[in-house]
C-alpha cells in the first residue's frame, strides 16, 4: 500500500480527531465555566463579551501565521497528522524537527523517497511522545504551583507577591521579544527591530492617545501587528 | 473583599479538576494514531524503538518538558496552564489573548476577575487558531497562490511585532520597569548567544531578571515612602 494513502487514510483521519475533540472540548469546557464565573462576580456583559471579542481578534494574525509550514508539513507527513500536531501542543517548528529526527533514526529523510512507512511510523511515536513530556509536566505540577502560588499570597506582603507575579510576565515577554530582535541586531538584520518598534509605537498611541475609543482598543493588537508587519515588509522587502 | 477571595478559591478549584481530566484524556488521544497504525497495517517501532525516540526527543526537548510550563506558570495561571500547554501557541497566540481580554475587560492581572477574563481570553482563542488550522489543512493549498507574496512575506515579521504590541501594553503600567526590563532582557539575550547558553536556561533567567527588575523598584518605592 502506498505511504501517501495510509497518511491520508480515513482511518487516521478519526484517529487523529480524537486529540482535536479534545482540545476543543477543553476549550469549551473553560470557556462556559469563566462565562458563568464572570456573571457571577457581577462583570456586566459588555465588559466581558468585549474582551473575549478582542481575544478573538487579536488570536485571527497568529492563527493564520503557520499556514505555510502547514502546508510543507501535509507533504511530508499528511493531512491528518498535521492537522492533529498543529492543533496541539507543539509549533509546527517543533513538530517538524522532531520528524526529521525521527526519521533519520532508521535513515531516513523527510520529504525524500527515504522517508517510507517505517520512518512515518517513527515520527508519529516521536510526536506522541515528545507532547507527553508537556502534558504530563503539565498534568502533575499545575495544582501544585497553584497551592504554592495561593501560600505565597498568605504568608508574603500581597503587593510583593502581585510584583512578584507582574514580574515572571515582565520577563517573560521581555524573553519573547528579545528571543525576536536579538539575533538579527547580531547578525546586522535591523528588519525585526523595526517591525517591533513600528507595531509597539502604535500599541502606544492606540492606548494612550486613543483611549476613549473603546471599539478601537479591542483591535489594538491586530491593528498593531499589522502596522509592523508592513513597516518592516515596506522597508525591507 | 473576602467573598471574593473565597469565590476566587472555589472557582480556582473548579479549573483545576477541569484540568486535569480534560489533559488527562488527551494524554490517551495523543497516542490514539500510533495504536490505530499499529493495529490497522501492524507497523510500530518496537519496545527497543520507541524507547529510542523517546530518548531522541528528550534530548531534544527535555528540559523545555519541565522548564516551560513552570516558567509560564506566574503568567497563565492554573486555567491558563490548562488550556496553553494542551493547545499550544502560548507565547504567540495563548497570552496575547489573554493580554487582550483583561484590557478591554477592563480587570486588572493578579484578581480574580483578571484570572477569569485571561480564561475567557485563552479558551476563545483555541476555538479560532483550531478553526484556521482546520480550514487550512482542507484548502491550504488551493487558496495559497492567490495570496500576494508581498503579504506572505511579511508574515516573517509577525512575532517581532505581535510580541513587542504585548510587551507595551504589559510594560506602560509602570515605564521605569517597563524599559528596564527589555533592555536587561537584550543584554541577557546578547551575552547568553555570545557565550552559547541554551535557550532554555535563557528563558528561566530572563523571566527571573523581570522578577528582579521588579523587586528594585518595589525596595526603591517602600525607601522613598519611609522617607
Amino acid at each position: 500500500m502506498d505511504l501517501q494513502e495510509i497518511m491520508n487514510s480515513p482511518g487516521l483521519w478519526i484517529a487523529s480527531s480524537i486529540m482535536v475533540i479534545a482540545v476543543v472540548g477543553q476549550a469549551i469546557f473553560f470557556l462556559r465555566a469563566s462565562l458563568k464565573e464572570a456573571k457571577l462576580i457581577g462583570l456586566q456583559r459588555e465588559q466581558y463579551v468585549a474582551g473575549m471579542r478582542s481575544s478573538l481578534i487579536t488570536a485571527i494574525g497568529p492563527s493564520f501565521s503557520p499556514v505555510i509550514v502547514l502546508l510543507s508539513m501535509i507533504a511530508v507527513i499528511g493531512g491528518p497528522t498535521t492537522w492533529m500536531r498543529l492543533c496541539d501542543v507543539g509549533a509546527g517548528r517543533t513538530e517538524l524537527a522532531v520528524v526529521s529526527l525521527a526519521a533519520q533514526a532508521v535513515g531516513a529523510e523527510p520529504g525524500t523517497d527515504s522517508f517510507g512507512l517505517e520512518a512515518f511510523t517513527y515520527s508519529i511515536w516521536a510526536m506522541a511522545l515528545n507532547n507527553l513530556g508537556w502534558l504530563v509536566v503539565v498534568l502533575i505540577t499545575t495544582h501544585k504551583m497553584s497551592g504554592i502560588v495561593d501560600k505565597l499570597y498568605s504568608k508574603y506582603d500581597p503587593k510583593w507577591i502581585k510584583l512578584l507575579m507582574g514580574g515572571t510576565i515582565l520577563g517573560l515577554f521581555a524573553y519573547l521579544l528579545s528571543n525576536q530582535i536579538a539575533p538579527g541586531l547580531m547578525e546586522g538584520n535591523l528588519a525585526p527591530i523595526v517591525a517591533a518598534v513600528a507595531s509597539g509605537g502604535t500599541m502606544l498611541i492606540i492606548s494612550k492617545a486613543l483611549a476613549k475609543h473603546q471599539r478601537l482598543q479591542e483591535l489594538a493588537l491586530g491593528i498593531s501587528m499589522i502596522v509592523g508587519m508592513a513597516v518592516a515588509q515596506i522597508a525591507f522587502g | 473583599m473576602e467573598n471574593t477571595l473565597q469565590a476566587g478559591v472555589a472557582f480556582n478549584k473548579k479549573m483545576v479538576r477541569l484540568g486535569m481530566i480534560t489533559v488527562a484524556f488527551a494524554i490517551v488521544a495523543n497516542f490514539v494514531p500510533a495504536i490505530y497504525l499499529w493495529i490497522a497495517y501492524g507497523v510500530w517501532p518496537g519496545v527497543n524503538g520507541v524507547l529510542q525516540v523517546w530518548g531522541i526527543a528528550a534530548a531534544a526537548y527535555g528540559i523545555s518538558w519541565v522548564v516551560q510550563p513552570i516558567a509560564y506558570f506566574g503568567v497563565l495561571g492554573a486555567s491558563g496552564s490548562y488550556i496553553g500547554w494542551l493547545a499550544g501557541s502560548v507565547g504567540d497566540i495563548r497570552l496575547p489573548s489573554a493580554a487582550m481580554a483583561q484590557k478591554v475587560a477592563k480587570v486588572e492581572q493578579g484578581t480574580h476577575e483578571g484570572d477569569v477574563m485571561a480564561t475567557i481570553g485563552t479558551s476563545s482563542s483555541v476555538l479560532v487558531s483550531v478553526g484556521f488550522v482546520t480550514l487550512f489543512t482542507i484548502i491550504g493549498s488551493r487558496v495559497l497562490p492567490y495570496f500576494p507574496q508581498a503579504v506572505l512575506d511579511a508574515f516573517n515579521y509577525i512575532l517581532p511585532a505581535l510580541f513587542a504590541a504585548v510587551y507595551v501594553e504589559v510594560a506602560k503600567k509602570d515605564i521605569r520597569t517597563g524599559l528596564t526590563g527589555i533592555v536587561v532582557g537584550l543584554l541577557i539575550m546578547y551575552l547568553g548567544t555570545l557565550i552559547g547558553i541554551s535557550s532554555a536556561v535563557l528563558t528561566l533567567i530572563i523571566v527571573f531578571s523581570g522578577v528582579v527588575v521588579n523587586r528594585v523598584f518595589y525596595v526603591i518605592d517602600r525607601k522613598k515612602g519611609e522617607e
